[in-house]
């Protein structure tokens, strides 16, 4: 430790630094059904260190602790303390070389992301090589290696090559077209079944998967598209990877937009077939899905009031024929997205002004033919199978006064439980959400939210609100409470949270007493199942 | 409990002597019409950069940067001070990074790290998170946003011009 620290110091030069930051995460759970947490703490600890030098070379070390136990919720692979992170680069004149632990992404991520989310538990990381080239008009990367899951390392096998060229770009009118190629190959040397007689699987141990991106954009305007096919794989259904189930994939996106002064528009369409792409297959359709190669969100509107978070819709990629009468293939939509920036002076924008945001998004199954005995399915390019999730949302943000500003938001969603969460029932809800902002003297504040679903269907209706009080820029607490008062199985269920944060530059510390409500936990599109628990909470973050 | 013990004096020792991060790593970066940029060419290399670290979905990071937005021009004028928004949205969401800026009509500059490699490197773990540098170095950072907290940015400034 002595060493550690002498080496810490000696290291901290002008051309070298040292650097790093902690995050600890513990719970105290009380009354749990789990008897593993009952009575229990756990906690979820990360030390991340780096380290420059001569600005040509960098080092990256993360250790995790799960000590006594992991949160919960969290996949059995995080356990106790190790080494989740290792990597030393080199770069130099738009040269780049990594050895370690790698987090990269080829174009949007379709083909390719590693990266990591603490919160979701996610650290995909490929523990290998990357070069990578770059100067002002192409891009070269080149990533090959093992992925990590959890404490140890999956048993496939991945390498990718992205390459993006600007074919021109000019400032003078604003004008820039690139194009990108990719390609990601994932080797896993499946053992044969033991059964009589023996058979072969009828696809190879290497899936690879070709991508082709284009990007336009003209003044306000901009387009762009994306396509890749898989090539033929396996698909792990009830844990059996089967013969006679073996498809190809594919994915298509387009976006288009127009971003004017005080106005912004934008729509995507995105069509996924048997997208899901993982260095080990079996993991398809399992909870935690930590080897996935590539990185497929729901493309809807991320909310971040607790109401507006009942039924998240998660994208559907995967095929998944769990019973004869729910046969999925993938998923096919589109998401519009429109911004309006209401002028001083105006009817609504009054002295202040305001800003008025809408969203739309409809996702459907692929239309086609399937089968369930024999397991197979034909879709049709541009068919809108099934509807599994569709909202509507406005939001408006309004300044009153210097002191007073609040949002309106107004949302109405469509759920199809049973196609998304493969479970029974279709839910129609609104939501409606008022958020309130008081700024008082000597850097005191005041925020108050309301909030109310309507719901008809499944759980009925709730309320919710919740009261901050800023002391100044330091020190905040706060209560927030939501309660499912038309339940009719349960007894009006209610979470609530009471807590104080302390914040003093980079450094962060929270404490936090109350009753969460189980359920999808979502962070960028991807989501984790967190069962409901009532506890002691504290949080560390520090930055040093 | 050995290990345990032995983890948790590491984490201190090492919290409490090494010295903080004081310069901004050198990343790529893409700006909104997904042209390629190194951090070092859009910091304000002569002045103070204020950066902060933002998503569309982030309700408190979207009042820091519009209450930042109303205060800008002044402050650009006044004290050479540039702004540069760093979107930390992936894939989901960055589509709707620049309709967004558009329709709020954001002054400053807006950049794309959508894979976090630019949050990675500073070891930011939650936005927002705002930091002040003087040409590529680190003079404050702070996690979090409380309203009204955008005009001590200003404060921090004028009290490291003094020194």
């Amino acid at each position: 430790m002595v060493s550690l620290v002498m080496i810490s110091k000696g290291f901290s030069q002008e051309s070298s630094s040292f650097y790093g930051s902690f995050e600890s995460n513990g719970i105290y759970y009380q009354d749990n059904e789990n008897e593993k947490y009952n009575e229990q703490f756990a906690s979820n600890n990360y030390l991340n260190l780096n380290y420059i030098f001569n600005s040509d070379w960098s080092f990256e070390a993360q250790v995790e602790s799960y000590s006594p136990l992991r949160l919960q919720g969290y996949s059995d692979s995080f356990e106790k303390t190790h080494l989740s992170t290792l990597n030393i680069n080199y770069t130099k004149k738009g040269f780049g070389l990594t050895f370690g632990s790698i987090y990269e992404q080829f174009g949007s991520g379709l083909i390719l992301r590693t990266w990591e989310d603490r919160q979701l538990g996610i650290n995909n990381s490929i523990w290998g090589l990357r070069s990578t080239y770059e100067n002002d008009n192409i891009s070269l990367k080149l990533v090959g290696g093992f992925q990590k899951k959890g404490s140890q390392i999956s048993v496939g096998k991945v390498i990718g090559l992205d390459s993006e060229i600007t074919v021109f770009s000019s400032d003078q009118i604003y004008q820039n077209l690139t194009v990108g190629l990719s390609y990601v190959g994932r080797f896993e040397n499946l053992a044969v079944p033991a059964i009589y007689p023996p058979v072969g699987y009828d696809f190879n141990d290497l899936t690879n998967l070709f991508s082709a991106r284009i990007d336009y954009e003209k003044n306000d305007f901009y387009i762009g598209y994306e396509q890749i096919h898989k090539t033929k794989d396996g698909i792990a259904q009830f844990g059996l990877i089967l013969n006679d189930f073996v498809k190809k994939g594919s994915a298509h996106t387009m976006n288009f937009g127009i971003a004017k002064s005080g106005f912004g528009f934008d729509f995507t369409f995105r069509r996924l077939e048997n997208m899901g792409f993982f260095s080990d297959r079996f993991e398809q359709g399992e909870l935690f899905g930590e080897t996935t190669i590539n990185y497929l969100p729901a493309l809807t509107k991320q909310h971040d009031y607790s109401l507006t978070n009942i039924n998240i819709y998660e994208s559907q990629p995967y095929v998944s024929f769990p019973d004869p009468s729910l046969m999925k293939a993938g998923e096919i939509g589109f998401q519009v997205d429109l911004y309006y920036k209401i002028k001083k002076d105006s009817f609504v924008g009054g002295k202040h002004g305001a800003n008025l945001s809408l969203n739309l998004s409809s996702w459907y199954n692929l239309d086609g033919d399937y089968s369930y005995n024999p397991l197979n399915y034909n879709t049709d390019f541009l068919g809108f199978g099934q509807k599994y999730f569709s909202e509507q949302s406005i939001e408006l943000r309004k300044k009153w006064s210097e002191k007073f500003s609040n949002i309106f938001l107004l949302v109405n969603k469509y759920y199809n439980k049973r196609y998304v969460q493969e479970k029974i029932g279709e839910i129609n809800s609104q939501v409606i959400v008022v958020d309130n902002t008081i700024k008082l003297e000597n850097k005191k504040s005041l925020r108050f939210e309301l909030q109310h679903l309507f719901n008809k269907d499944d759980e009925k209706n709730w309320y919710g609100y919740g009261v901050e009080y800023n002391f100044n820029f330091n020190f905040s607490t706060y209560f927030n409470n939501m309660v499912n008062y038309q339940n009719i199985d349960d007894d009006k269920p209610n979470y609530y949270s009471f807590g104080a944060s302390y914040t003093k530059n980079s450094s962060r510390f929270s404490l936090s007493y109350g009753k969460q409500r189980g359920g999808l936990l979502c962070y960028g599109g991807i989501c984790r199942y967190v069962p409901e628990f009532k506890g002691l909470s504290f949080s560390i973050n520090t930055s040093f | 409990m050995y290990r345990k013990i032995l983890f948790s004096s590491v984490v201190f020792l090492f919290i409490f002597s090494v010295n903080a991060q004081e310069n901004i790593p050198n990343m790529t970066l893409k700006t909104i019409s997904g042209k390629s940029i190194e951090s070092s060419e859009f910091l304000n290399s002569q002045g103070f950069s204020i950066i902060s670290f933002w998503a569309t979905w982030c309700i408190p990071c979207i009042n820091e940067l519009d209450a930042i937005n109303e205060l800008y021009d002044s402050w650009n004028e006044n004290y050479s001070i540039k702004v540069l928004a760093i979107s930390t949205d992936d894939a989901r969401s960055k589509k709707r990074v620049r309709p967004m800026i558009s329709g709020k009509n954001w002054a400053f500059d807006v950049y794309l790290d959508t894979n976090q490699n630019f949050k990675r490197s500073l070891n930011i773990s939650g936005i927002p998170h705002t930091i002040i540098a003087y040409g590529s170095k680190i003079i404050h950072r702070r996690i979090g946003y409380s309203p009204g907290e955008e005009k001590d940015l200003l404060k921090i400034i004028s009290n490291y011009k003094q020194k």
